[in-house]
């Protein structure tokens, strides 16, 4: 296996002051599927657009497929294929037409597109509807469509930006289910951004854990969860004194320092481990008012690495970060 | 800097082109108004503002002909600079796709597409162009039928040899005409972004420019200091070419070779700049 993608030192300042990117290397194999897990406005799209030309470099290097993104962008994006957040298939002309389209641009001559277009229009089951205009289409068949343009002249990288946001559960599936088969038919590299826990486990081989600009982690979703040390245990406890030493040796587990009357173990087995804490709690005097155990799962690997949850970085970026650095790429569209 | 195919980049080219008139012909009230409003122009405008009836009533020394460039009467002065101001109108337009494109991702699509950057605008300009002379054509052909209406005035052309070359002759003209306007005003898309301010500069531009021409007037009435800009406006070098194409005897700004030289000028300028500009805008 080699390299397909390498970033090296990866910066990205908007405005002199935002580090939307703040120095990081990674390397995507050829034929992974790799994902960037993050909340909104870690640094995702960012990322990569500058993967993909679409974006300057503040410091850094990228190459893909061996070119050099900044000296040889022509050759970089012969090999990449991109679709987008947003859906930018043309409402305007029919299924078939935004294929034919997306062919002329890449070069695919007119027999082999044909060929492509037939076969691609039947992965994504949009055959009956490729004559129709695609103001008509729903979003999920939007997104599809999108993916379909974005394999027309067969990528060896297809970059996914939140392939599946917006949509409802079912057309979430359906994409998975589209990705997957991709994967397996042809070996591309698949490299996308989510900040869906779950698409990332059941999809990446392997997952780069991003926020605010930079890597905490990076490694296949079964060892970030390895990694964790085993199964969560919380236990809300009332009573005099630290009990964290005495639930620590209880289940010869890890437990966090109290925070307030609450408790986090980090224990193999949790499950049979829980009958042991409440005895030892309550010999020492301690009442027991709640316990929950937790499997290892992302949002676990996320809260480990990062120090917060998923869900409340999406909150504290929508009202800080997140919007400063949507304003920053509006205004560095917008030149 | 690298190479451009240019087998390649001319099919790219035909495929965006190609997208943008079928975003024009495919909304039938667009094609619509695109001949109803010349035709109110030629209809109301041109049969109401008599002129040559008012020079005459004011007693003007000056002959009709000498006056309207060569023309037999006004209407007829006036439907050939018809023509160059709806390829002005029409090409005003030609970028506002791309403001829409930048909004909506395609813009993205295309940048990200191993397309060379100047084929984005110049795709924007070939599909300007082909609308303008279109409806340039329609004008000419409807001007010309006013002659066989009962109490209307048409555009006589009074050019005996009037042929097939002459007609060829005042499409090239229009052609460079429609190119240069088209890639003024896709470069100024390019570097707005908002569709409500191109649509605020588009109007703030295309009146000057109509008025300070010899499209509708003649410029030997107008003041020394505006016929000093207004005879070297493209507009003015069209009109004038297309009337010494027209009109037997015509009575011209410039020789016809100074007019076409100055139109290829003026559209080479805009196009190279164009595309100057798209490169720059849309690297990143």
């Amino acid at each position: 296996m080699s390299a397909i993608i390498e970033v090296r030192d990866l910066v990205k300042v908007y405005n002199g002051s935002i580090r939307a990117v703040d120095g990081i290397t990674f390397e995507v194999e050829e034929g992974e599927i790799f994902g960037f897990l993050g909340p909104n406005g870690a640094g995702k799209t960012t990322t990569i657009s500058m993967i993909t030309t679409l974006l300057g470099i503040t410091e850094g290097a990228i190459k893909v497929g061996g070119h050099d993104v900044e000296k040889e962008p022509t050759e970089v994006r012969k090999v990449i294929g991109l679709v987008p957040q947003e859906l930018t298939v043309d409402d305007d002309l029919t299924g078939r037409e935004n294929m034919q389209l997306q062919a002329d641009l890449y070069d695919v001559p007119r027999e082999l597109a044909h060929e492509r277009i037939e076969e691609l229009l039947r992965l994504v089951d949009l055959k009956d509807a490729a004559d129709r205009f695609v103001r008509t289409y729903s979003g999920g068949m939007r997104k599809r469509l999108e993916l379909a343009e974005g394999l027309i002249h067969r990528p060896s990288v297809l970059f996914l930006d939140e392939p599946t946001l917006g949509l409802d559960v079912q057309t979430r599936a359906v994409m998975w289910e589209h990705i997957r088969k991709l994967k397996k038919e042809s070996n591309m590299t698949v490299f996308l951004t989510t900040h869906y826990l779950e698409e990332a486990d059941s999809l990446c081989d392997r997952i780069g854990i991003i926020d605010r600009g930079k890597i905490m982690a990076l490694d296949s979703p079964t060892r970030l969860k390895e990694n964790l040390g085993g199964d969560i245990i919380e236990m809300t406890v009332e009573g005099e004194g630290d009990f964290s030493n005495l639930l620590a040796q209880a289940c010869n587990g890890e437990c966090n320092p109290r925070d307030g009357n609450r408790y986090r173990i980090k224990v193999r087995n949790g499950e049979l481990q829980i009958p042991r804490l409440l005895r030892s709690v309550t010999d020492q005097g301690g009442q027991v008012l709640s316990v929950s155990l937790t499997r290892p799962n992302l949002d676990q690997v996320f809260l480990e690495y990062t120090g917060r949850s998923l869900r409340d970085a999406e909150q504290s970026t929508v009202t800080n970060r997140g919007e400063r650095m949507a304003q920053a790429r509006q205004m560095a569209r917008r030149r | 800097m690298e190479m451009i195919d240019l087998k390649v980049a001319l099919k790219q080219t035909g495929a965006l082109t190609g997208r943008e008139l079928k975003h024009w012909y495919r909304i039938k009230i667009q094609l619509v108004l695109a001949f109803v409003q010349p035709l109110l122009w030629l209809g109301l405008f041109g049969q109401a503002f008599r002129l040559d009836a008012l020079a005459g009533g004011m007693g003007g020394g000056m002959p009709i002909e000498l006056a309207f460039g060569g023309a037999p009467n006004y209407f007829s002065y006036m439907a050939v600079g018809m023509l160059t101001v709806i390829v002005l109108f029409t090409c005003t337009f030609s970028g506002l796709s791309i403001v829409w494109d930048r909004r909506f991702g395609f813009l993205n699509k295309l940048r990200v597409a191993p397309i060379p950057r100047g084929i984005i605008p110049m795709s924007r300009v070939l599909a300007a162009v082909t609308r303008a002379l279109l409806q340039a054509m329609v004008v000419l052909v409807i001007a010309v039928a006013f002659l066989y209406v009962p109490g209307l005035v048409g555009l006589d052309i009074t050019n005996s040899s009037f042929g097939a070359m002459d007609l060829l002759t005042m499409l090239g003209i229009l052609l460079l005409l429609s190119l240069g306007f088209a890639a003024i005003f896709v470069a100024i898309a390019l570097t707005i972004t908002n569709q409500d301010v191109l649509m605020g500069v588009v109007n703030l531009l295309n009146l000057p420019i109509m008025f300070t021409s010899a499209a509708l007037f003649p410029t030997a009435i107008m003041p020394d200091w505006l016929r000093s800009v207004a005879n070297y406006n493209p507009l003015t070098f069209a009109a004038d070419g297309l009337r010494q194409v027209c009109f037997e005897n015509a009575v011209s700004i410039h020789s016809l070779g100074f007019d076409v030289l100055g139109l290829a000028v003026f559209s080479l300028i805009f196009v190279a700049i164009g595309i100057v500009v798209a490169i720059k805008v849309l690297k990143y």
